[in-house]
Parts: structure tokens; sequence; C-alpha cells
């Protein structure tokens, strides 16, 4: 086994002499390096390790730079020119074999060897070559182009809908007409709030004959406190929100104050840079409040691990890179993640720098040792008086106490222990004691180290095999990070969000547009890089990125500007013509259907059915789950059923367990809180329409529903007409009336009870495809 | 109106062709979205098995006391381990475990040749063992993390963290299942507890949920909410779904979304698992004679019985079985511990293999037994007067049987006290592929496009075993 690359600090200390040396020999070795060490070079190193294209951070362009050598450290030791990275490297000794797949001829090692031994020999003239930022589009600032012209300038409501025109025009289409109200009212609701409009809300609009009626619903919706509940979930899957660890023990943690953070925030129309700086770093804020603090527990809503006998260093480090990915993903929408084993191999992100953005992350008081395991999870705030503080204490001591007598007795019974009684009694006794947990809130949180972590390369990787030593620094593509002294977190906030950073705004107004027509404007929101897809209204999206900005970064402002163009409110029903010129619809000739996410599915069932809690933020909550469906790992949890109003809460307040997600969220693609989500996929699936159909709390809508139905009219037709405004916010049409009333016949002839068969007819309603579709 | 619908549809399917798919066959299995209802698909060469049942002992069974028979490490039993056998290596539990030099320690169990092929078994595994020559054994497996959430996630998936899509997912992403009224990726589970890291085990990742694994149970509702609601019968759910496709259907007519097509075949599906499924775990249909060789006991929650349900999954037509169980995790005690669950796992494994093959299943079906990792030759002491195995990650082994595979076959091997690889170690990357390959899938080509990146099962690893596979 090769011993590990360790960083030559010798070459820093005897730079300056070895220089010296060097000038004596140079003619001779210049000339060397021209007739013969260059060719070797050009033939076999120089396409991966120039200043344009520096694998693993190497570049052979000049001396400096092969003295600075790459992420293993110098090329070479000044000290012991026979241990050369370099040259064990092209005599295939050790771990690291170059060229990659090939041997160079003996005599071409032999070459490099000698010119080694002289020390390197070039020409001083060989300037640097790097490039400045790249050409490629998403790099540029965005710039506000000139509306573009159009014909059919009647159909345009705001600047949206000329690029969206313009473009549909010179593919010879035409966009569709404006959807009906009661659709477009459906739509803007679920949208905004992710609540369908009640029967009130319906007639109210429909009633509206005033030019600005539409514009009134939006502003309504903005201001209503559901607004932040839908959005904070977008947000959330970004944020791979969850209620639990991960991993193996997947133990309960506190975090839903962040949630609320997020609520609170989207309701305020905090602005989004300010949105972004305060999750990022709130910490390093002068004085930070107690709620800044709370927002960078977003960063800390990577899984944990902490199961015996591991390494607490190996999760650490992989959290810190989740933090990375994440903030490549969502803020950057470049694949940063790429670079954590070797370069980029497409976009100009090299490993190094994925290290450098590392180091930014690398520096929280987390755990990292065995001897720290009690602290499993800090870096908290807690929240509560001094008295409750010490109450936790004791109850938390009892915890680990009763857990520890728990493993004991297990491991003195075989099997799962289910019959022997002692065990049975400790159970009860740790769910007991949970079930009287003390009312204190520990959040996790960022905090500072006082002393910097040192960061390094990880080689390939793996955080046992350390590269050379990295400072905080972004992506030089980019434009770069002005600071006096060394960047902090803080510091690589407000980078993101200065407005001179190329991507941000781009990649935030791409992903709202995504939520409201079902794709991005880029339709690889993640992924802004040279694989990613192309932009199908490139104009538009820039338009859109340099007016977020503009209005002060105010997302209500913007969703207002899409919900209120034409292009948002068209008919979403095909069309021949425009499915043959655009199948995938990218052009936007109508709007599209899109099938609700797995919250709002539940939101809407709930709201139909009169039984929706309104109430806003809090701690996670426990409506019915499916027997056994939280019990598929290691640690059997306790489900404790939610009581009174909890039972019908939103979906987003559903406590989530990693291991074990609630099946009604998980199999309606809710993702599973453990990587950073951009983007939901939308399956259509048997087991979606078992559980529509079949599970306790969909039954339980129906039934709910079905009552209300029975109650509020007489005959069958007025008390199908209420159903289907409730559930549909419109009238049965003649053929549906004419198969309802059908059915309504065939169930009296089997004998089925009223109730039965109206919360049958709700159950119908409930599982109605236009039901489960935004429209 | 019809026509256009029609039409219509076909632009859809156009659209997902080459919008929503990636590359390689996946897309033809994600064009119909219901990864159980596809029908075979076209694979990268022919395949040598359909399906794959994986019997997955979560823990780490102790390879040294169950069929790698090491005479020299039984030789020099209680000495300490040789330094050069430690250098560089880690462990799990590093704090407690390794502050002394451990000692060897050599099997206590008594090891014989079994069969014509003459496989070692300890008679732990009397009836693994009298079917020995069905089982190729792989010696020298070796896995990247020696915890054990992060091992079975990399088994499972190739990635220690939690996020990425198991391999049954891949397999019916790739294509697709042969089984009309079942999942194509079915999880089973049995033990005192459920296996670290739980669902993520059987997750489809960033592939589409329709290829998710689906938990079944061997008893009650064998999928969660299979059953009507309370007191609705048979007449009632079906009238009701009548209703639901008629209204649907209207819907269809009047917004031309092709999505609805498929609405309606999901919840056609879905009735048609509320018959399948409880007939699937109805064992009345199961001769006595079957039942007793596996040992298994209708309504009873038990190895022996997902043994059987396995079975019946495959003639089914489901493409991959993931079949846990708990707990072989053992630090403290080989003794008890380790005869319960072998007691549990040795005959219905056993009756697995000889009904798929008296039935004519065993030729195109890969049956794998295995943990996410071995067990370690020195022994760990944590209460005094017993003595376990710690977590081994270097050099541990796997079983095999079917699919044409050649029974009574060795693969690898370890040093002779069972540390390292002796020869070319084999990697789990190794087995993904060659699993894959053996279904007829090229492990480099089934990727899938995500955050930029083609991803894959095996990520950058994986060498088919072509010793094992021809």
């Amino acid at each position: 086994m090769p011993a590990p690359v360790f960083i030559r600090w010798s070459l820093l200390r005897f730079s300056a002499g070895f220089i010296a040396f060097v000038v004596s020999a140079q003619d001779a070795g210049v000339q060397f390096y021209e007739q013969s060490v260059q060719k070797v070079l050009r033939t076999n190193c120089v396409a991966c390790h120039s200043d344009k294209n520096s694998s693993s951070g190497l570049s052979l362009q000049n001396r400096e730079s092969i003295l600075k050598g790459g992420n293993r450290g110098s090329s070479f030791d000044a000290q012991d020119l026979s241990s050369s990275v370099l040259l064990n490297a092209v005599r295939h000794h050790g771990d690291l074999k170059m060229p990659p797949g090939r041997k160079l001829k003996d005599e071409e090692i032999a070459v490099l060897e000698k010119w080694v031994s002289m020390g390197v020999p070039m020409p001083a003239n060989l300037a640097s070559a790097k490039t400045s930022s790249s050409t490629y589009w998403a790099f540029q600032p965005p710039r506000k182009a000139d509306l573009p012209l159009v014909q059919k300038k009647d159909w345009i409501r705001n600047p949206i809908d000329s690029f969206i025109l313009a473009r549909l025009e010179k593919e010879k289409l035409s966009p569709s007409a404006g959807a009906d109200l009661r659709t477009q009212l459906r739509r803007v609701h679920l949208d905004l709030t992710g609540l369908p409009p009640t029967a009130e809300e319906t007639a109210a609009f429909l009633n509206d004959q005033s030019p600005d009626a539409y514009e009134k619903v939006v502003d309504r919706l903005l201001a209503s406190p559901h607004y932040g509940e839908r959005w904070a979930r977008h947000w959330l899957d970004i944020a791979r929100y969850a209620d639990t660890d991960g991993y193996t023990i997947d133990a309960p943690r506190d975090i839903w104050k962040y949630r609320d953070w997020v609520i609170q925030a989207l309701n305020r129309d905090m602005p989004y840079d300010q949105f972004v700086i305060e999750q990022l770093a709130g910490d390093l804020l002068p004085n930070p409040t107690t709620d800044q603090l709370i927002a960078t527990g977003f960063h800390r809503n990577t899984p944990s691990n902490y199961e015996g006998g591991i390494d607490f260093e190996q999760y650490r480090v992989e959290a810190v890179a989740d933090r990375v990915e994440t903030t490549g993903q969502a803020f950057l929408g470049l694949t940063v993640g790429c670079a954590r084993c070797h370069d980029h191999k497409f976009d100009p992100i090299s490993q190094k720098e994925f290290y450098q953005l590392f180091a930014f992350f690398n520096n929280i008081d987390e755990v990292d040792k065995e001897a720290d395991r009690k602290l499993f999870n800090k870096p908290f705030l807690v929240l509560g008086t001094d008295e409750e503080k010490s109450t936790f204490d004791v109850w938390e001591k009892q915890v680990y106490k009763i857990e520890e007598d728990i493993r004991k007795r297990e491991d003195m019974v075989s099997g799962d222990g289910e019959s022997d009684a002692q065990l049975k009694e400790l159970r009860e006794k740790l769910n007991e004691h949970r079930r009287n947990r003390p009312p204190l809130i520990r959040t996790m949180i960022m905090k500072e180290l006082p002393q910097q972590r040192e960061s390094y390369i990880h080689l390939g990787g793996d955080f046992t095999r350390k590269g050379i030593p990295v400072t905080p620094g972004v992506l030089s593509v980019l434009p770069a990070l002005q600071t006096s002294s060394a960047p902090n977190r803080l510091d690589f906030a407000k980078w993101l969000v200065d407005g001179k950073n190329p991507l941000t705004a781009r990649v935030t107004v791409n992903r709202m547009w995504q939520h409201f027509f079902g794709q991005g404007i880029v339709a690889t929101e993640n992924d802004f890089g040279t694989q990613g897809e192309k932009a199908t209204h490139p104009e538009l999206l820039d338009w859109l990125a340099v007016e977020f900005v503009e209005k002060g970064w105010s997302q209500k402002k913007l969703h207002k500007l899409i919900v209120t163009s034409a292009t948002y409110r068209q008919a979403s029903d095909a069309r021949l013509d425009a499915a043959a010129a655009d199948p995938g619809n990218h052009l936007l000739a109508r709007q599209n259907r899109l099938r609700l996410d797995a919250e709002i599915l539940r939101d809407s069932s709930l709201t139909v059915s009169g039984l929706l809690s309104r109430k806003t933020g809090g701690a996670s909550v426990y409506p019915p789950i499916p027997a056994g469906a939280n019990n598929v790992t290691q640690v059997k949890r306790e489900w404790a059923l939610s009581k009174g109003e909890d039972r019908y809460r939103r979906g987003l307040y559903t406590f989530f367990q990693r291991s074990a997600g609630h099946p009604a969220l998980l199999v309606f693609d809710a993702p599973e809180g453990t990587v950073s989500c951009t983007r939901r996929v939308r399956s259509n699936t048997p087991l979606q329409a078992l559980i529509s159909l079949n599970d306790e709390s969909s039954f339980e809508f129906a039934e709910v529903l079905g009552q209300k139905i029975m109650s509020g009219q007489e005959s069958d037709a007025d008390r199908l007409r209420l159903g289907w405004r409730l559930a549909l916010s419109r009238d049965p049409d003649e053929k549906e009336m004419d198969r309802m009333m059908r059915f309504i016949a065939t169930r009296r002839d089997s004998g089925s009870e009223e109730k039965r068969i109206w919360t049958s007819i709700s159950r119908v309603l409930l599982n109605m495809d236009e039901f489960l579709t935004r429209p | 109106m019809n026509n256009i619908n029609e039409r219509l549809l076909q632009y859809r399917t156009r659209r997902q062709l080459f919008r929503d798919c990636g590359v390689g066959v996946g897309k033809v299995a994600l064009a119909s979205m219901l990864a159980s209802s596809a029908s075979a698909q076209k694979t990268h060469f022919p395949s040598r098995i359909d399906r794959v049942i994986y019997l997955f002992m979560a823990g780490g069974p102790s390879q040294l006391d169950l069929f790698e028979y090491k005479p020299e490490l039984i030789k020099r039993d209680s000495q300490p381990t040789p330094d050069s056998y430690l250098k560089g290596k880690r462990f799990a539990f590093m704090d407690t475990f390794s502050k002394d030099t451990p000692k060897l320690l050599g099997s206590r169990r008594k090891f014989a040749r079994h069969g014509k092929s003459g496989l070692w078994f300890s008679d732990l595994l009397p009836e693994m063992g009298s079917v020995a020559d069905e089982w190729t054994v792989l010696h020298g497996v070796c896995t990247e993390n020696f915890n054990h959430g992060p091992a079975k996630l990399f088994t499972n998936t190739g990635s220690v963290r939690p996020g990425r899509p198991s391999m049954g997912s891949w397999i019916t992403y790739g294509i697709g299942s042969e089984s009309k009224d079942l999942p194509g990726f079915v999880v089973l589970q049995s033990g005192p507890r459920g296996p670290r890291s739980g669902a993520a085990l059987w997750s489809s990742g960033f592939l589409p949920t329709s290829q998710q694994g689906v938990p079944f149970r061997s008893v009650g509702d064998p999928i969660l909410d299979l059953s009507n609601p309370h007191g609705v019968d048979e007449t009632e759910q079906r009238q009701t779904l009548d209703v639901i496709r008629d209204l649907n259907r209207m819907t269809q007519q009047t917004t031309g979304d092709a999505e609805i097509s498929t609405r309606i075949d999901a919840y056609e599906m879905a009735y048609r698992m509320q018959t399948s499924g409880p007939e699937l775990i109805d064992f009345a249909q199961e001769d006595k004679k079957t039942l007793e060789m596996y040992g298994a006991e209708p309504g009873k929650a038990s190895y022996a019985n997902n043994c059987l349900l396995a079975r019946r999954l495959v003639e089914r037509g489901v493409r991959f079985v993931q079949l846990y169980h708990t707990d072989w995790d053992h630090h403290q005690d080989l003794t008890k511990p380790l005869e319960e669950v072998t007691r549990e796992v040795d005959r219905p494994t056993a009756a697995l293999l000889r009904d798929l093959k008296q039935r004519g299943l065993l030729d195109r079906t890969l049956v794998i037994w295995g943990g996410e990792f071995g067990r370690t030759p020195m022994g760990e002491v944590r209460e005094k007067g017993q003595v376990g195995r710690n977590h081994h990650i270097d050099a541990y082994s796997i079983l095999m049987a079917g699919g044409g595979l050649q029974g009574g076959s060795v693969h690898g091997a370890s040093d002779e006290f069972g540390f390292s690889p002796a020869e070319k170690k084999i990697e789990v990357f190794d087995v993904q592929a060659t699993v894959l390959h053996m279904l007829g899938l090229d492990h480099t080509k089934l990727t899938y496009k995500f955050q930029g990146r083609d991803f894959r099962l095996t990520d950058v690893g994986g060498h088919v075993l072509h010793p094992l596979v021809g």
C-alpha cells in the first residue's frame, strides 16, 4: 500500500534558495526543456493539465504553476527529487497512475526524470494563459432586452406575454384563449395557497363584474397566511426538510421552528436576498435576532448518523458536502457536486473549487468525535426559560437511562423481545416518558467554531485522503468575492445575492416559473451548466431575473406578475395543432394540467370536506397512518395520533420520518427529505389509487363531505350540484348528472343506505382526475 | 372528438419518449409509467435470468462461523492478531474495540464438506448444506463502509448516502416487469426489527416513483390500503370505480389530456391488485408438503413465510423480490443468538431453492444470500465470558444460486485468517454489475441523467464477474 501523499511543506520554506539555484543552471536547462521535455508534455499531459483545463488543479503551463502543483500538492519535492508526485505518477509507482490507462515509454520517463533532477527548468516568458470568464450564456449577467414586437397585441396583458407570443408567432402558433373563469380561479388558488376555492369564494368571484376582479383575488391570495404555507413547502423540498435524523437511528429532531420561519418570511414577503442571507449565515449577522438564528436551520437539515461504531467525522464531512451540493443546486443551478471527487467533466468547476466552497461550511461547531456523542446534533438554539431548561435536562438524562436499560435488556433476551415482560415494560416506559417531554425547543442552528477547522481537498472524495489545504473561495468563472479579509459564510451569502452573480436570480425565477407552468424556462432547473437544457425563452428568463432584482427581490411581486399574465391564464385544453408542432408544450400555446402535489391533495380534500384546520405553524402533527407503515426501520417509533384539530392540519405539518415517510406523501411523489429536491416528478400509479380510494383518511374525508352534501340540500339533483360546487367549483353537466343518477338508482336497488350513497359519491368526487389536478 | 383524443395520445407518447426519458433501455419502461404493468422490455443483450430474489441478511452474518472454513484461524485461536493484518485498516467501534490488540477467534462450530462439490458449511446450516451443489460461493467480497445503515445503502443503492435508486428500481426501470397485476419490485421483511435505513433501501431515488419497492406484509393487508374501506363490499367498490372511470373519460374528452388514460389504467390495476394481493398471500393453495418444507405457517410473520411468498411472487412474474431478515449483528455472542437466527433461516432458504427447482423456475431466477458486510476474524469481547465478532468489510462472503450459475463452485478467496482477499477482490459494484449482466443489462449503459450527470447503479466502478457467468 502506498503511503498517502502529504503536503510538502518543506517546499514553501525552501523555494527562495531553490530558485536562485535554478537561475544559475538556466541556459542548459531551458534548452533541454525546449528540445526534449516540451514534446513529452505536449503529447501526453497538457491536454488535461494546462491553465485552460487544469485537471485535479494541476497546470503544466509554466514553472510557477508546476511548482504550485495540483490537489496533491507540489508536483515534486525540491528536497527529494526522487519522490516527485509527477515522476511517481508517470512511473506508475503508487495509486496515481498517469496518463490514465497507459504508460509513457521508458525514454520519455527518462527525459522527465532528468528534467526534474535539473530542477524543472523552463523559459521565464511562458505567461499564464488563464482565460477570463467563459463566454457561456449562464455566466454572463442577465439584461433586459427590448420587448419583442408581436402581431396579436390585444392578447397581451404584461411583458411576459410579449416574449411568449413572439415565439409562438415565430412558430406560426397562436396562444389559447383565457380559461373559463372558474378554472382560472381554481388554478390561481391552488398555485398561490395550495387550497381550492370554497363555494362562497367561487360565487363571489363569478359575481364580481369589475374589470379587476381577478387581480383582487390575486391580492387576496398573496395576503393570505396560506400563501406562505404553500410556498414554504416548495422551499422545504430544496431544504431537504424532515423531522428526523435519517440513516440508522432516525430519531426525531427539533427543526419545525425553521419551517415556521420559512412560512413567516414568505408571508411577510421578505426580500429574497435577505431570505438567502439569513438562512445561510444569519448567525454571522451583527447581533443576530432569534429568528435569524432559527433561519440557519436551512443547512442543518442534512441527515445525521449516530449509530454505534461510527466515525463521527465521516458523517460530519458528508453533511458539509451536502451543503455545498445543495447550495450549488438551489442558488447557482450548477451541479457542483460533480466536482467532489474530480474536476467537473463539463463545467468550469474544479475539485479544488468544490473544497473552497466546502471550506465556507466546514466550520460549524458540530460533533466530530465519539467523545461528544451525547452532544449529537449540536449546535442548538434553546428556546425556553432557565427553569424549563433544567427540567428538560433532567428529563433527557432519564431518556438516556431508559434507552440504556433497553439496550442492555435487548442484549440479554433473544428474538424481538416482544414476549419479554421486562423489555415490554421498559419500552412502554420510554414511550410514556417521551410523551411527557417538557416544553423546551432545541432547534438546530449554525454556529461557527472559534478556531477554524482546516479544509483540504479530499482525494477521490474520500475524507481520509487529504490533499492540499484550501481556504474559502468562490468559483473563478463567476464574479470575484470582494472582501478585505478572509471571507466567511456571510460574505459568501452576500456574494450570492449581490446582483452581480449571473445565476442566482435566473435560477430562482426559473424555479418559480416551473411551479406555475409545470416546467422551467430552463427545463433542467438545477443544471444551468453546459449539460443542461437550453432555455426555451432566454430573453424572458433574463427579463424576469432583472425585474426580480429591480423590484427588490420581492417574490410576491414576481408571482403576481406571472399569475396575471395572459400566458398563465390560458386554457389548458390540448390542441391538435399545437400538439403537432410542440408536443411537449414548451412554447406554452396553452397552460398545462398538473397533478396536485401530495400535500395539496390532502389539503384539498380537507378543504372541500370542511375539516381543514386553518391554524398556521407549530410543531409537526401525526394524522392517521396505515398500521405498520412507520415501522419499516430499525427503531420502532410511536406514532402518537394527533387529536382534535391537529388531526386535520395541512400536509406540510405532517411529521416526516426519513426512513419511513407517511405513505400518503411518498406515494404521491413527496421527496424523502434526504437530499435537496428542486423538482418533484409526477407519477401516476396504482398505489396512489389505493390510497385515495381506500385509505382510512380518504374515506373519512368522503364520509364528512357526504354528510355535508346531504344536510345542505334535499333533492338528489341539488345534492349533486352542491357536491360538484364544493369539490370542483362548478355544476355537473348533463352527462355527468345522468351518470350519477344511474349510480344512485343502482345503489338504492342494492339496498344501500342513503348516508352511504352520499359517501360513495363523495369518494367519486375526491378521486376524479379533475379533483386531483390543477387545471 | 374521439379521433382527436387518439391522435393527442400519440403525440403524448412521442413526447415522453423524447423528453421525459433519459438514455438506454429505460425509456421504453418509462413510457408506460406503470412499472408493474409494463411487459418485458428489450435488454442490451440476451438475458440469462428473468427474476431476482435477494435474501438480505441484515446485520452482517458471520461468514467464518457459517461457510468460510479457516483451519489456520482455528489453530491460532486466542493468539494476538499479527500487526501486519491490522495495519492501515479501519474498524467500527475503533475506540472501544481496538484498544488492546484483538485476539484471533477460531470458529467453535463443526465444519463439514457437503454435496458432490464438497462445499464447506458449518453445523449451523445443515439444510443449506444439503443443497450445496446449487450454491455458488463468493469469498473475499469487499464493501466500503463499516456501519450498518450506510453499508446497507451501499449494497442496495451503490451509495453510502441515502437518496439513490436501489437495484430493484434500476432493474424495473430498465426492463419493466412481467407481472400485470402486481408491482415489479416487492420488499419483504422479517425478524425482530426493520432493516436500518428503512425505506431508503428500496427507494427509487431520482427515478420515477413508480419504480419504488413496494413493501408487502405476510400478514394483514399485504399492501397498504389494499382492502376496501370498512363496510364497502365488492359490488360497491366496483360500481364506484366504474363511475370514476366514466367521469374521467368525460374529462379526457374535454381536456384531451392523455395522462387521464394512465390514471384510468392505474385505477384498474389497483382494483386487480385488490384481488391478486390477497390471493398471493393465501397459502391455502399450497399443499402440506410444501408448507412443511419451508416451515411456513399461514398467518404468521416469518422468514419462512416470506421465502414462500418470494416464490409465489416470482411465479407471478414479479421482477425483483428484496427480502430482509434481521438481525445478524453478533458483536457479543456467537452461540445462542446465532443459533437462533440460523435456525430461522436455514430450512426456508434451502426449501426455496428446492421449490424453485422443482417448478422449473430456478434456471431463470437468481437467488442471492448475503448481508451488508461480514464479521472479523478476531474476537470482540463486550461482556466478560462472551465473545462475538465486529463488522468486517474487507473480506466477507455472499452466496448465489440459480440463473444457470455453476452450482457447487467457489469464486474468490481470503487469506489464511480471512482478513483480506487472497486473490482479486470482489467488490459490491462487481456483484451489482454481474446481476445486471445476467438480466441482459450492461451496467455502464443503464443510466439516468440527473443533476447534469448520467448516474448508474455502479457509479464509476463495477466489473462483471466473468468467471462466474462465463
